[in-house]
């Protein structure tokens, strides 16, 4: 279980997350939307440990967050390997640093599921298509077995069938797996399609928290209400509503 | 402004404690026992034990390194620079005699360089690539080569042995720091000369020129109110590293022409092992050296206002 | 860019194979045959102990460029761990390393290395030491300003957050991508300890005699300014030649990387 507890953080004298406060129990999805600008990556940030709470704490099964070692999908793919090295080298990363003992199976296990081809491990980061070095970065995120995964805007720099052929992926591997996943998107529609729980997050201030369905049927703040109806209106939650 | 300021003065505050430190700590670790030179200086006999004792109580030498540091270090704050080992004479005067060789020495020198590579920077840069262009960088990237005292040799060769035109040893008269005052100047010219072609060059490639141009606006004046300001930044940055460059070529250039300057003044107190002489020097050149930095760094903020703190 | 690559592989042959060419013990002196002009039994003459100087000149490189090169080298090992120190160590270790960097740049870096040679007594390891003390700042501050750029770059993040060592990223991550920058630095370097070296050895704080360094050398030419004005000019054009050498190859390499950085 993931516990954000009154959280809050400052940069310089401005103040990008304000008292936020959100739970995320183990195997399920919740997704944080807002505009940009709002501090999504800002919560991202705190829940890793790569930025200073000025108040409040993260914790996972009443542990400090980090010693679960959550993992985390980028959203710029190719940005997340460093470009010097092959994509095996840098996907086994976390289990050469956590020394987990390595699986072949494992491996060949996770690359199935994500429908990557074992030869392109060899390749360079260059040397792959965007979605391909996508479906990479998950699985370096997924290679140690960590029971958090953190999504950070995971679909946007890919074109719209990527988007979805990675989507379904993400939420198979979920089922199969059964790790926690927190995905920041400013997508309503993949929220909703695919989180248990949707937070509205606003200026640094969590406006809204409960269940996806609840959500999408009867929001509970005009903000809420306003970002439904612009998802709607681009036909982006017909297939859910 | 007012923080970034205070930022820099703790700063230079911090380089100095330290510079202060690092000399301590060498005169410290200097081989032989600093007590019996002192001993010799002062009396120019064999001394007994007591004697020496006394003297390492005098001066702090039996205390450890911290208690003799601060012992070291407050006459100096207070400005008293001590006397020398050697001659027993007060050191601040002699310092302030070798200075009045240095500093015009130095002004003048620069005044030369600049004098030499701003048109010979601005000739180069008329027509990119062309002859006078290769020939300007070749030259100066011969001149940056040339170590200060082997020019200062072969000027030497040249105008006092063989053409017999100036004098070579000695600041008797002016004619004498013609000889020094062309050794430096060539090498700020040399150093100075590329900096500014690359500046102007650089500053040609902002992209709102050609569009300067197209309203018809004359290139004299574009050059004076866009071009020049750009090409003076990288200009400023590197001000503090000539500082030095020409404060590394006074040593030897005063050393070959037998200048009584700083330089002089420093190297006869190394080989005279007159450590109190050379403290001095070096505080002083710190000091100097940071303020100067100190205000460059602070022109070159105003000058550049995307200079953030933490890249510094 | 070729010739520069030739002139660089001629200098390093002459450093490993000079002494191998040199006609005459650069150490052993001939008094009667004291201050010969250059030509004949002596190519380029002899000095004031009647001592070959083109075998002198042969030798030295070994003792000028060989030391530099080590100079230089500590500086860059030193210079390379303060940067990295700086920008992996969050901000404390930061401003300590930056303060020590300023510290250490708070003197013209020649006349300090002059002072630290002079006070601790003449001789090769001093010169080294004194050198490369004086010399690993510049290193230090591209290493930083370099590092701190990349520690926002999401494989170093991602790598932070797979936990692996400080040490580990610093080997993987950071070092590929310093080494270019850092090269063309040690260019400069590298030139700077040639004329620091010959400049100590003027000034008598170097390499001590009867060993051929092209400073020493230089030092002992200028007292028979007069007599043999030739013996001067030589020990000085192996200082210019190779520095030029070395600045000329750095520019070249700069522009290499400058073109590799903007396709």
């Amino acid at each position: 279980m993931l516990r954000v507890e009154k959280v809050s953080v400052r940069r310089g004298a401005a103040t990008t997350l304000q008292d936020v406060s959100l739970t995320l129990a183990a195997g399920r999805t919740l997704a944080v939307v807002g505009e940009s600008g709002a501090g999504k990556s800002t919560l991202i940030n705190a829940i890793l440990g790569l930025a200073q709470c000025a108040a409040g704490h993260v914790t996972w099964n009443d542990a400090p967050v980090t010693h679960c070692r959550p993992a985390l999908v980028m959203q710029e793919p190719r940005a997340a390997f460093n470009p010097r090295q092959t994509l095996r080298r840098s996907v086994m990363e976390p289990v050469v640093a956590q020394r987990a003992p390595t699986n072949p199976d494992g491996l060949r296990m996770l690359c199935d599921g994500l429908e990557i081809e074992l030869d392109l491990l060899d390749r360079r980061p260059s040397e792959v298509s965007i979605g391909q070095a996508q479906r990479m970065g998950i699985l370096r995120a997924l290679i140690a077995a960590p029971p958090l995964m953190l999504f950070d805007e995971p679909l946007s720099a890919l074109d719209a069938v990527t988007q979805k052929h990675t989507a379904r992926l993400i939420a198979q591997m979920q089922e199969r797996i059964g790790f926690a996943a927190l995905i920041v998107t400013h997508d309503l529609g993949y929220a909703a399609a695919f989180a248990d729980d949707i937070a509205v997050l606003r200026a640094g201030r969590i406006e809204e928290f409960g269940p996806a369905q609840a959500f999408v049927t009867a929001p509970q703040t005009d903000y809420g209400r306003k970002l439904r109806d612009a998802a709607f209106a681009l036909g982006a939650l017909e297939r859910v509503a | 402004m007012i923080r970034i300021a205070a930022d820099l003065i703790l700063r230079a505050f911090v380089v100095l404690t330290g510079v202060a430190l690092a000399t301590f700590a060498l005169l410290w670790h200097a081989p032989g026992d600093p007590a019996l030179s002192i001993a010799e200086a002062r009396y120019g006999t064999v001394v007994s034990k007591e004697v020496l004792d006394f003297i390492r109580a005098e001066a702090g030498f039996d205390t450890g390194f911290w208690t003799a540091f601060w012992a070291w270090l407050s006459p100096l704050l207070a400005g008293d620079f001590g006397q020398s080992s050697v001659t027993g004479r007060a050191v601040w005067p002699d310092l302030m005699t070798a200075m009045s060789y240095t500093l015009p020495l130095a002004l003048v020198s620069l005044a030369i360089g600049l004098a030499i590579s701003v048109p010979l920077a601005l000739i180069a840069t008329r027509r990119p690539g062309s002859w006078m262009d290769r020939g300007a960088v070749a030259l100066a990237s011969v001149g940056v080569a040339i170590p200060a005292f082997w020019l200062g040799l072969l000027l030497i060769l040249l105008f006092a042995v063989q053409l017999g035109w100036l004098p070579a040893m000695g600041a008797d008269t002016r004619a004498h720091a013609v000889l020094p005052a062309l050794t430096l100047a060539l090498g700020v010219a040399a150093s100075l000369t590329r900096i500014i072609r690359s500046g102007i060059l650089e500053a040609r490639t902002q992209v709102f020129l050609p569009a300067f141009r197209r309203r018809g606006i004359p290139p004299r004046n574009i050059a004076r109110d866009h071009v020049a300001p750009h090409a003076a930044i990288p200009v400023i940055t590197v001000l503090g590293l000539e500082l030095a460059f020409l404060l590394e070529g006074l040593v030897v250039v005063e050393v070959i022409f037998a200048r009584p300057g700083l330089g002089s003044f420093l190297v006869n107190a190394i080989y005279a092992r007159d450590f109190p002489k050379v403290q001095a020097v070096v505080l002083l050149a710190a000091v100097i050296f940071v303020i100067v930095n100190l205000a460059i760094d602070l022109i070159y903020r105003s000058l550049d206002p995307r200079m953030d703190g933490r890249n510094a | 860019m070729r010739s520069v690559v030739i002139l660089v592989v001629v200098f390093a042959l002459l450093m490993v194979f000079g002494p191998m060419l040199a006609p005459y013990d650069p150490t052993a002196i001939n008094i009667p045959k004291r201050l010969q002009p250059p030509g004949g039994e002596w190519l380029l003459g002899t000095d004031a102990l009647g001592r070959d100087i083109l075998s002198r000149l042969l030798h030295g490189a070994r003792w000028s460029l060989g030391l530099a090169f080590v100079v230089s080298f500590l500086g860059l090992m030193v210079g390379t761990c303060v940067g990295l120190i700086a920008a992996q160590g969050g901000r404390f270790a930061d401003w300590i390393a930056m303060r020590t960097t300023d510290t250490f740049l708070a003197f013209p870096e020649l006349i300090a290395a002059v002072v630290i040679a002079g006070i601790l007594g003449a001789g090769t390891g001093t010169l080294v030491f004194a050198l490369a003390v004086t010399g690993w700042m510049r290193y230090a501050r591209v290493a930083r300003g370099i590092g701190l750029s990349l520690a926002t770059k999401g494989y170093v993040v991602q790598a932070r957050l797979a936990g692996m060592h400080p040490l580990a990223i610093a080997r993987w991550h950071y070092l590929p991508s310093l080494l270019p920058s850092l090269t063309v630095v040690w260019t400069g370097m590298f030139a700077r300890a040639i004329l620091g070296i010959s400049a100590l050895g003027f000034l008598g704080f170097g390499v001590q005699p009867p060993l051929p360094e092209w400073g020493t050398m230089l030092l002992d030419a200028r007292i028979h300014m007069r007599s043999t004005p030739l013996q001067m000019i030589w020990p000085g054009i192996a200082v210019v030649v190779s520095v030029l050498a070395i600045n000329l190859a750095g520019d070249a390499l700069r522009d290499v990387l400058a073109e590799q950085e903007s396709p």
